[in-house]
């Protein structure tokens, strides 16, 4: 099991190197370009040479990509471009609003979907699992940019009852969350329903099941003992893939409706070619990508001890 | 207002006697009467009238905050601003010498008055006294120059080069390039600006200007203290104006707490103005309104007034401007470099027809000459006309017979242009010229703006037609974005610059529009209203026409 974890880690961190390698060739290979973006297209050449003499970019490849690593690693990601500050100071904050959607979003999601993929899946063909099944397809195919469009139409245009931009400009407030997180669980709760009752239909047709049910156990012990503990391995690993879902599929939700984070930084970032910010959100958000892949390997592995032997 | 009572320009008799004739109308009368120092107040009472009563809006009340939804862009640098949103963050804060108001007549603010010579070239500004800067210090001639010095300096980069071109001249610096061609440098002339004393100033400028007030009215001309000299405005917002700045951050917020301090200007109202980032998402600002998280914003698209218009307690303002996009060729990148073919692509388009589908009809007809009808000196040349056989011909003159593929950059946002582009596209098919149009993100393309051989780019109102023709036509200005240059073009510009009489500059202006229009270096097919939308609960604001807020006398119901 050590040697396991120990290899993913090293195969998470190889991955991020690589990234890392590929993002560096493809931004920064070419230090006059660099010195266009941030001093703008109309600088004098003499500007631009004297600012890659100061910043270090007349180096050799080698050692520039070497403190450009080390840079990302202790946090020092440059100067953005667009909001002339250090990307850190805008990065960490965005970060930390995305993560208090996310949070906001599984709390809900996570029991919601979990329940209903239940008591679809245990009953395979009841008409309590075609109910939830056809609900889950639909809110599933309905894009977050039709969803957020419409539950805007009702609360805030018909009903007046929840506000419609995000912002927080005034500090936090709740309210203004209502909405972004019920359009994200409304993308995703019937995905993760979907998996959920797949996984619970699977183990309930499994022999062990059907002897407990045969042997005359009620069937809510049947379910709660024997049933749920096997199929939730599977929504487990889905859930943790949810994870680094939110923090790239929030773009659109975090478009709409003026949300400032992660999403919508990335956006910005890109829009503007404001290259270090790119740089630095690329890597947290395939940080995030492999941590969440990495912990769902390893949760999966200790869940389900026949994968171990693999 | 006292300085009215001092001589009076003698262009102002002439101007009453024109407009007793009827040969120029009142509101040409207030703005050139304006233009030459008489207070908008003293011209409308010259004339037996005054403007619409902007204060008949019921007793104003003190307090309460103005939620503004617009872009808040970084501010680090007034000089350099390039956007009328840093512009409006920075505006309640550090102030102009000159405003230009709803009417479109330029207003004097930090200016009190100003005089200027018969010949238009020596101009008397007499600075507001009593201005105190939030730091204590006292607003006086030093902060003017001290802002002109940085402006005119070539390493500031400041577009006020060109606005302020008559101060300027240009010099080698000694130095070769590659090709042992002298390097050219362009700078404050030697003497252009002289300190009379505290709180007067004079411009002694290289040639007749009649925009000058109107220059400094322009959103990179807001007066910081003398002590600035780069760096990050934002970080230390010293300012003369009647709010400070409280929080700022680029992309969300800007906040503008009134100061606690008497403003020059009397009351002001509000204790609060706090702009809001709403992002580049049109629904995401409408949500912002029907919620009534927001009072106002910057600009409402002419998609949107619909929408707008169906809310509850929102009001759709509307200003007719000298606003437009310029479909702009660059003169020194082929195939543009060649006049016949630049004078095809005129031919194809029927104007009257792009105003309508891009627009819905909200302007006025453009033709290729930028000069909007507001500008008092327009003046009316025969419309172009779609002429295919014609820009066929000119087409195989150029050495295209069968046509050619031409591609053209636009921003995606606002649409209008896309849109405009598309129109453009379809009239050009008929004669052959497959037009694609490459569409990109704003940042993207106001990178590449001045340096694309074909691009579309929109150009923000100025009060006068001069001005804008000053700045992005004359020869080798920093907004030249055609690389246009044509000497003859540049000496009647000159020349229209030089006169004050509002009928003798137009018969100038039409040489000059006839110029511009014949040499084809831009397609600028319509004009454009523009509309800001309000919660009936904000009182006296209006829709200006450089989309700037003037929110001193702002109040909430």
């Amino acid at each position: 099991m050590l040697l396991f974890i120990t290899k993913r880690f090293g195969l998470m961190l190889l991955t991020m190197l690589i990234v890392s390698l590929l993002l560096f060739v493809l931004l920064e290979l070419q230090p006059g370009s660099v010195a266009t973006k941030v001093l703008g297209l109309y600088s004098s050449e003499e500007h631009r040479t004297l600012w890659l003499e100061a910043n270090g970019y007349l180096d050799p490849l080698w050692t520039r990509y070497l403190s450009w690593l080390g840079g990302m690693l202790t946090g020092d990601f440059g100067e953005s471009i667009r909001f002339k500050t250090p990307v850190a100071d805008v990065l960490w904050p965005r970060l930390w609003n995305t993560a208090i959607l996310a949070f906001w979003t599984f709390a809900i999601l996570v029991p919601l979907s979990l329940t209903l993929g239940v008591l679809a899946g245990m009953r395979e063909g009841s008409a309590l699992d075609r109910a939830i099944s056809i609900t889950s397809i639909i809110t599933t195919s309905v894009p977050e940019f039709a969803s957020a469009v419409f539950l805007s139409a009702i609360f805030v245009f018909s009903l007046g009852l929840l506000p419609g931009t995000s912002g927080m400009t005034d500090g936090f407030d709740p309210l203004q969350l209502f909405l972004p997180v019920m359009v994200l669980i409304l993308y995703d709760v019937g995905y993760v329903t979907r998996m959920t009752r797949a996984s619970m239909a699977e183990v309930m047709t499994t022999p062990y099941i059907r002897t407990a049910v045969l042997k005359g156990l009620p069937f809510k012990r049947v379910v709660f003992r024997h049933a749920l503990r096997n199929a939730l391995i599977a929504p487990f690993t889905v859930i943790m893939l949810q994870v680094n879902w939110l923090l790239s599929g929030v773009i659109v939700v975090e478009f709409f409706f003026a949300y400032k984070g992660f999403g919508s930084l990335l956006l910005e970032a890109s829009l503007n070619q404001d290259i270090f910010l790119i740089e630095a959100c690329t890597m947290v958000a395939v940080f995030v990508a492999v941590t969440t892949q990495t912990l769902a390997d390893i949760g999966y592995t200790y869940l389900n001890p026949r994968i171990r032997l693999a | 207002m006292t300085h009215d009572e001092k001589k009076t320009h003698p262009q102002i008799p002439e101007l009453v006697n024109q407009l007793k004739k009827g040969e120029i109308d009142r509101r040409q009368f207030v703005q050139s009467a304006a233009v030459l120092g008489v207070s908008a107040a003293s011209a409308y009472a010259m004339v037996g009238a005054m403007p619409r009563d902007a204060f008949a809006q019921g007793t104003p009340k003190f307090g309460g905050n103005l939620r503004v939804s617009m872009n808040v862009k970084e501010v680090s640098d007034p000089a350099i601003f390039d956007w009328g949103e840093k512009g409006n963050v920075a505006r309640h804060v550090i102030e102009p010498l000159v405003q230009i108001d709803k009417n479109n007549v330029a207003q004097p603010h930090l200016a009190e008055s100003w005089d200027v010579s018969d010949d238009l070239k020596t101009w008397t500004f007499n600075l507001r006294k009593g201005v105190k800067w939030s730091n204590g210090d006292e607003f006086g001639s030093d902060d003017v120059i001290a802002n002109f010095e940085r402006w005119l300096d070539p390493a500031t980069g400041s577009s006020n080069q060109g606005r302020f071109s008559s101060m300027t001249e240009t010099m080698e610096t000694g130095e070769k390039d590659e090709n042992g061609k002298p390097k050219m440098t362009t700078k404050m002339a030697s003497g252009a600006l002289e300190r009379v004393d505290a709180h007067t100033v004079r411009f002694h400028l290289n040639r007749p200007d009649l925009s000058l007030p109107e220059s400094m009215a322009d959103y990179p001309a807001l007066i910081a203290h003398r002590d600035f000299n780069g760096g990050d405005w934002s970080k230390n917002p010293v300012g003369t104006g009647a709010f400070e700045l409280d929080r700022f951050g680029v992309g969300e917020v800007a906040v503008l707490k009134k100061r606690n301090a008497p403003h020059w200007n009397g009351d002001v109202y509000l204790d609060q103005i706090t702009y809001v980032d709403n992002g580049d998402d049109p629904a995401a600002e409408i949500a912002a309104f029907a919620s009534g998280q927001v009072d106002t914003n910057y600009q409402t698209s002419v998609e949107q007034v619909p929408t707008m218009r169906g809310l509850p307690n929102i009001e759709v303002m509307q200003a007719v401007t000298a606003q437009a996009g310029v479909a702009r060729m660059k003169v020194t990148e082929a195939p543009f470099d060649n006049l016949k073919l630049r004078q095809a692509i005129q031919a194809c388009l029927d104007r009257p027809r792009i105003l309508e589908v891009v627009y819905g009809g909200f302007g006025a007809v453009g033709d290729d000459y930028h000069v909007a009808p507001v500008h008092p000196e327009h003046a009316v040349l025969p419309p172009l006309k779609q002429d295919y056989a014609k820009a066929k011909r000119l087409l195989a003159e150029a050495g295209h017979p069968n046509g050619l593929k031409l591609r053209i950059d636009c921003v995606a946002n606002p649409t209008w242009e896309q849109n405009t582009c598309k129109a453009i596209a379809e009239m050009v098919k008929p004669a052959g010229i497959d037009l694609e149009i490459n569409i990109m993100p704003g940042g993207t393309y106001w990178d590449r703006w001045l340096s694309t051989p074909f691009g579309f780019t929109s150009w923000t109102h100025r009060a006068l037609g001069v001005q804008v023709l000053n700045l992005a036509y004359r020869s080798g200005v920093a907004w030249n974005e055609t690389s246009y240059n044509n000497p003859e073009f540049d000496k009647l510009l000159d020349e229209a610059g030089g006169l004050a009489d509002v009928n003798e500059r137009r018969k100038v202006m039409a040489k000059v529009q006839k110029v511009l229009q014949d040499d084809a270096v831009i397609a600028q097919t319509f004009w454009r209203s523009v509309f800001v939308a309000r919660n009936t609960r904000v009182k006296n604001i209006y829709a200006q026409v450089a989309f700037e807020h003037h929110y001193n006398k702002a109040w909430l119901a």
